[in-house]
């Protein structure tokens, strides 16, 4: 099965930003990330990541974030447009 | 290719340069892309002379643009009227209005028809011959149009539960419409993965730094349509807040070119307040932009929850002076109705959102009352003639008798006349 990369924005709530999301995302699936940016306040946490894995593990860790209450965004962000 | 004007594109975020070639964010932070110009040779090469002497289209910015050749596809588009809406102005209480009308803009009726010219010009150029975007009406019915015209093929994706009008408005053109079952973020990001994986011109994805610079052209025309000069308040709806970014660009581009003299400039951002996660974070005082997930507007060309240029709007807001505003959907079809009965021109919903947001800058005395406003207006009304409907009563029904018609006109007659100070 080969690799696939996914470049994503996850962006936390207020509620979300003290907890280590991104650890246990990592221990949860097989696959590996890269932060390449990072802005938090205490309202809100934006964080730019490279995730490698096989497609089926990528699908299911962006369902387990979005499960979790991250917001979830390919790296164009919206490519949907009016 | 390194062409007299447009040398590279840069990295908004780490100034990263990059070639010139069908990319979109920068390698290392994913910051967005821009292009990038040698002003001291445009500043050589253009006069206000040279510009007046080309033709009225958005291409007698022609240095402006990131394209290497000449333009090929959208030939015609832009120089839209600027008109002197002293009715408006009346109605709004403030001293100067002028509306600027991307109404009329060739072919497709919206200012999309500027940036899709750039961007599939720039396809052209770079050998595509598919193009596509994702999008839910006017970007949509701009590039199967466009792509027409010069026989490009072209794929449109859209949501599935989009109204059948908005989709034959692009169907009519015979592109390719593909309609994508599921929510929205998850058409989004299957959006993202086909713009990565097939080879084609994806107009605002990996062209998205020749796309949006086709928007400063609105604000060119502006300024050389108030006679050279830049308006002291512009008020621009806001969707993924690229518009009002570039129209602030273009501004700049001109003062850094001699063109205007440097005056200050105020830009305000409009959002419906159903989907308003730029004003609402701008009023907040923070430049991070929280999703609206769920937008609820009628205001559909501007219902962007994620903004990819929201960060960048709030800091060009900020910045300028300027202020953002939102509006509901009852004050958005005010906006449309006194825009048309003031101006005769007829607008789509972001066009109602515009005139109902400069409506409460002006009252709040963000817009001075004594100032001077450039309200930008996008789209026509017909586009989005349903939200309308019972809103604007039905016509009177008669017989067919002069007597009848007499007696309905001579009731008008006796009915006092509107007063000018009518509150819209």
């Amino acid at each position: 099965m080969s690799l696939e990369k996914q470049r994503l924005w996850l962006t936390f709530s207020e509620q979300l930003c003290q907890r280590p999301i991104i650890c246990e995302l990592a221990r949860s699936f097989d696959l590996t990330f890269n932060i390449r940016s990072a802005q938090v306040t205490q309202r809100t946490g934006i964080v730019a990541i490279e995730l490698q894995g096989e497609r089926e593990v990528l699908k299911q860790a962006i369902q387990w974030l979005e499960n979790q209450g991250v917001t979830v965004e390919p790296v164009e962000i919206s490519t949907i447009e009016g | 290719m390194q062409t007299e004007f447009f040398s590279h594109l840069r990295c908004r975020e780490c100034g990263r340069p990059y070639p010139k070639e069908a990319i979109h964010v920068c390698e290392w932070d994913f910051g967005p892309l821009e292009a990038v110009y040698d002003y001291e040779a445009i500043r050589r090469q253009i006069s206000r002379k040279r510009i007046e002497s080309r033709a009225p289209t958005m291409w007698r910015y022609r240095e402006f643009l990131p394209l290497d050749g000449e333009p090929s596809v959208g030939t015609q588009v832009g120089f839209t009227p600027l008109i002197r809406a002293e009715r408006l102005a009346k109605a709004l209480g403030v001293r100067e209005a002028y509306v600027k009308n991307d109404t009329v803009n060739y072919p497709t009726l919206s200012f999309k028809d500027r940036v899709v010219a750039v961007s599939l010009s720039r396809a052209k150029e770079m050998g595509f011959t598919v193009v596509a975007c994702a999008s839910t009406g006017n970007l949509a019915n701009s590039v199967a149009a466009n792509a027409a015209s010069v026989g490009l093929e072209s794929y449109v994706l859209i949501p599935a539960d989009l109204e059948t009008s908005k989709v034959m408005g692009s169907l009519v053109y015979g592109t390719r419409v593909v309609a994508i079952r599921g929510p929205y973020d998850k058409v989004n990001r299957l959006c993202s993965e086909i713009a990565g994986k097939y080879q084609w011109a994806f107009v605002n994805v990996n062209l998205r730094p020749y796309y949006a610079e086709g928007s400063k052209t609105m604000g060119f025309e502006i300024a050389e349509q108030l006679g050279w000069r830049l308006p002291a308040h512009t008020v621009i709806p806001m969707a993924s807040g690229s518009l009002l970014t570039k129209i602030a660009k273009s501004y700049q581009e001109m003062i850094d070119t001699d063109l205007v003299e440097k005056t200050p400039f105020a830009i305000h951002g409009a959002q419906a307040t159903g989907c308003n996660p730029i004003s609402d974070a701008f009023r907040k005082g923070t430049e991070l932009v929280q999703p609206v997930p769920k937008p609820q507007t009628i205001a559909k060309s501007l219902a962007i929850g994620t903004p990819a240029d929201g960060y960048y709007a709030i800091q060009t807001i900020a910045k300028s002076g300027g202020a953002a505003e939102d509006a509901s959907d009852e004050e958005i079809l005010d906006g449309i109705r006194l825009l048309a009965e003031t101006t005769g021109i007829f607008a789509e919903t972001a066009g109602g959102v515009t005139v109902a947001c400069s409506r409460k800058l002006i009252d709040s005395g963000k817009i001075p009352k004594e100032g001077s406003v450039v309200l930008c207006v996008t789209g026509h009304g017909l586009k989005t003639a349903e939200v309308l409907a019972g809103v604007l009563g039905s016509p009177r029904l008669i017989d067919p008798s002069l007597r009848e018609f007499d007696r309905l006109v001579s009731s008008d007659l006796a009915k006092a006349p509107i007063p000018e100070e009518t509150n819209f």
